[in-house]
């Protein structure tokens, strides 16, 4: 009886199991523990922060969705615009840079010591500080989430089947009635789709609005759970303000989950055909408004970190840069692994529960796990784990350990969402061929699933590396002065106002960052599997 | 009557020169392997695709200069012929009004044309609501509310089965009759439509290889 017998397959997936779960309790009870007897929450302020969190997350997301529809259908409506390759790269290269360089890119423009200053103060106008706070929050926001609704917008406009733009010339549309008729329908289909997931990520928002948001006034709940730990000691609060989080992101994705989007009527008919629209005056005018305010938002500070990094070159060669980056690959690689042999083991596990039909309705329960650790705030992860070891040991002597595995523990979903597919459809390929063969255990992942998985385990291990070479809150929590990554120190020469340091470091993470998630795109087809 | 004249079209690593005679109120079967130029003939006529050369008239009017929406025909595709999130009836709407501003008047007229493919009551209906062949049969009514004289199909019902597709080119034949319609319609199944073309056109590498007279 095969089935019966405990497959490589199950242990490695129950193991995997056990230790995310483990550790996601593990935290939960170390958080819980500390907190001691429920403390007295002071409840107008969890509302207030609560409210904030709301504010600037809708707001953001608003602004995202009108700046990358207006992005999008500029791009449609000129697919032979000469600037046009640079300016989707730039888009892709927006929006995979890691939160750190794109605050030191805001920071670089509008900061006091930015451009816009400089300007300003050249032509005698005062600004005064305007940026910390919601400014800076909805900027730094929109410059990856813009690009982002940009690309998803496009994708749906430029699968628009060619007949039937030959159908709206055939009929004489106005370019009116285009929009109207053929880009509106579209674009009100994919916004819910974007718009919430663009919400989530704004609500959980961690390092922009601790950078940018310049002070308690202007905290999300994961801003406060930061500042409760770190300044106050306070893990009580923490814990009630994780729970808070958490029940808010459940019911967010429930939301979400309704807001269900119809497939697109696939298919491409006959060659492409230019647009009727691509040569009228009112759209032209629209699209370069569009341009410009696309520019303005997400390109000059993107382009400001290449700017002023290459210059502040020369100082990537001080110690203490060496030192960090250093550290940060002896972090990022490792978690990066631990992330891609979770994923590996879960998807077996998941696919052996389903397709040997010892328990389909099991066969979820990887995809549960994963998904409970992107519920989970970070620092509420990482403040639990803390509050554990210091049970047993000084927690800052394992401070690499615990930021390699909540690194890997951040990164798994990602890399979960890759290679499961490619798994379970190698298992309905060649599943009952290799059991007839007897091809099991690693021989198996070797033999039968490696030509499909191969591709998108890379792009997910990329994926994974560059979330963690970019992270800067679980960094800074354990690091806690003496483990100082690349972004850790780009955080600190920011707040010291060491700009041109700032510069380099940002260049050079941006730089490893668009490399990994390259390579991932190469390896793995779309850039967006990155994002659940 | 259609006339296309030493019509030359150069696409990438495609070139084609037509010539073709429709007399006014004729049914064209173009026939041909595919890849042979038959769609670049029917979107060429209809100013999809810009000609190098040649001339191209109906009713001795010319046609090149002229827009795709100011040519006097309707062009229906093999596919993607209706917006997936309009109603069948305001699909067929577009072509009475393209921005959709439609008078109680022009209502009554999208619902007579959905009447006149078989479609009576199915206006409120999506396109995914609707079979392949039902879906055609709108395209065909929003064609017979343009009232254009000169009807263009390309391949309309290669994805029905062959009872369906005997029974749309009956359909095809019914309303050119009524209407006086000249009619050319890409096939790759010839025999469905022997029973009613006029003439048949094979359409080979870029040239129209031989024009049969069936019934002229």
């Amino acid at each position: 009886m095969a089935a019966l017998r405990l497959a490589p397959s199950a242990l490695a997936g129950g193991a995997a199991l056990v230790l995310v779960g483990g550790v996601v309790t593990i935290a939960a009870v170390g958080l819980v523990s500390a907190a001691g007897s429920l403390p007295a929450v002071p409840w107008a302020y969890v509302r207030g922060i609560l409210a904030f969190t709301v504010l600037q997350a809708s707001l953001s997301t608003a602004i995202s969705l009108v700046l990358g529809a207006s992005l999008a259908l500029a791009l449609a409506r000129r697919p032979a615009f000469p600037g046009r390759g640079a300016v989707l790269a730039l888009l892709d290269l927006a929006f995979v840079l890691p939160p750190v360089v794109v605050i030191f890119g805001v920071v670089a423009v509008y900061g006091n010591a930015g451009y816009v200053r400089d300007i300003s103060d050249a032509v005698g106008l005062s600004t005064g500080r305007w940026l910390y706070g919601l400014p800076g929050i909805l900027i730094g926001h929109a410059v990856f989430n813009a690009p982002f609704c940009a690309r998803v917008f496009l994708a749906a406009l430029e699968a628009v089947p060619g007949e039937h733009f030959r159908l709206a010339e055939q009929l004489g549309m106005k370019p009116g009635a285009i929009f109207r008729l053929i880009d509106r329908p579209l674009l009100l289909r994919e916004a819910p789709g974007a718009g919430g997931l663009v919400f989530l990520l704004c609500f959980t928002s961690f390092p922009i609005v601790l950078a940018l948001g310049g002070g308690p006034g202007a905290a999300t709940l994961e801003v406060a759970i930061f500042e409760a730990i770190m300044s106050e000691a306070d893990f009580g609060r923490a814990a009630v303000l994780a729970s808070v989080q958490i029940l808010c992101c459940l019911a967010l994705v429930g939301v979400a989950a309704t807001l269900e989007r119809r497939p697109a009527e696939g298919g491409e008919g006959g060659w492409r055909q230019p647009r009727p629209d691509r040569a009228a005056a009112l759209p032209r005018a629209i699209d370069t408004i569009a341009g410009l305010a696309g520019l303005a938002v997400v390109a000059i500070p993107v382009a400001a970190v290449a700017v002023s990094g290459v210059p502040a070159l020369p100082r990537l060669l001080d110690r203490e840069v060496l030192d960090a980056a250093v550290t940060s690959a002896v972090i990022a690689l490792p978690a990066a692994l631990l992330a891609s042999v979770l994923a590996l083991s879960l998807a077996a596990f998941s696919r052996h529960l389903k397709l040997n039909r010892l328990a389909p309705r099991w066969a979820l329960l990887p995809r549960l796990a994963a998904f409970a650790i992107l519920l989970v705030p970070p620092i509420a992860l990482a403040a639990g784990l803390f509050v554990a070891a210091r049970a047993v040991t000084n927690p800052f002597a394992l401070g690499a350990p615990l930021i390699v595995l909540v690194n890997g523990l951040i990164a798994l979903p990602f890399v979960l969402r890759r290679v499961e597919p490619p798994m379970m459809l190698a298992g309905e390929r060649w599943g009952r061929l290799a059991d007839g063969l007897g091809i099991g255990g690693l021989a198996r992942l070797r033999i039968v699933d490696a030509p499909l998985v191969r591709a998108p385990l890379a792009a997910g291990f990329a994926t994974a590396l560059a979330l963690s070479f970019g992270d800067l809150g679980v960094a800074a929590f354990f690091g806690s002065g003496r483990l100082v990554t690349l972004p850790v120190l780009l955080y600190q020469r920011l707040g010291s106002y060491r700009l041109d340091e700032a510069a380099a470091i940002a260049l050079l993470i941006g730089v490893v960052t668009f490399a990994a998630f390259l390579l991932a795109r190469r390896l793995g087809g779309g850039l967006y599997a990155d994002r659940l | 009557m259609l006339i296309v004249s030493e019509l030359a079209v150069e696409m990438q690593g495609f070139s084609a020169r037509y010539d073709l005679a429709v007399p006014r109120g004729a049914l064209c079967a173009v026939v041909g392997p595919s890849g042979g130029g038959k769609t670049t003939l029917l979107h060429a006529i209809a100013g999809f695709v810009q000609p190098a050369s040649g001339t191209l008239s109906f009713d001795g009017r010319d046609l090149l200069p002229l827009g795709p929406a100011d040519r006097p025909l309707t062009l229906v595709f093999q596919e993607h012929n209706l917006f997936p999130h309009l109603t069948a009836a305001d699909n067929v709407g577009l072509g009475i009004h393209p921005g959709l501003r439609l008078t109680a008047a022009d209502r009554a007229r999208v619902d007579a044309g959905l009447a006149r493919v078989g479609l009576e009551g199915l206006g409120p209906r999506r396109p995914n609501q609707l079979s392949g062949g039902q879906r055609q049969r709108v395209a065909l009514a929003r064609a017979l509310v343009r009232d254009r004289p000169l009807l263009l199909l390309d391949e309309p019902f290669s994805a029905l089965d062959q009872d369906l597709r005997r029974e749309m080119i009956a359909l095809v034949d019914d309303v050119r009759r009524e209407r006086g319609l000249t009619v050319v319609m890409s096939i790759h199944t010839p025999e469905d439509a022997a029973a009613v073309a006029d003439l048949i056109a094979e359409v080979r590498d870029g040239r129209v290889t031989s024009l049969v007279p069936l019934r002229l």
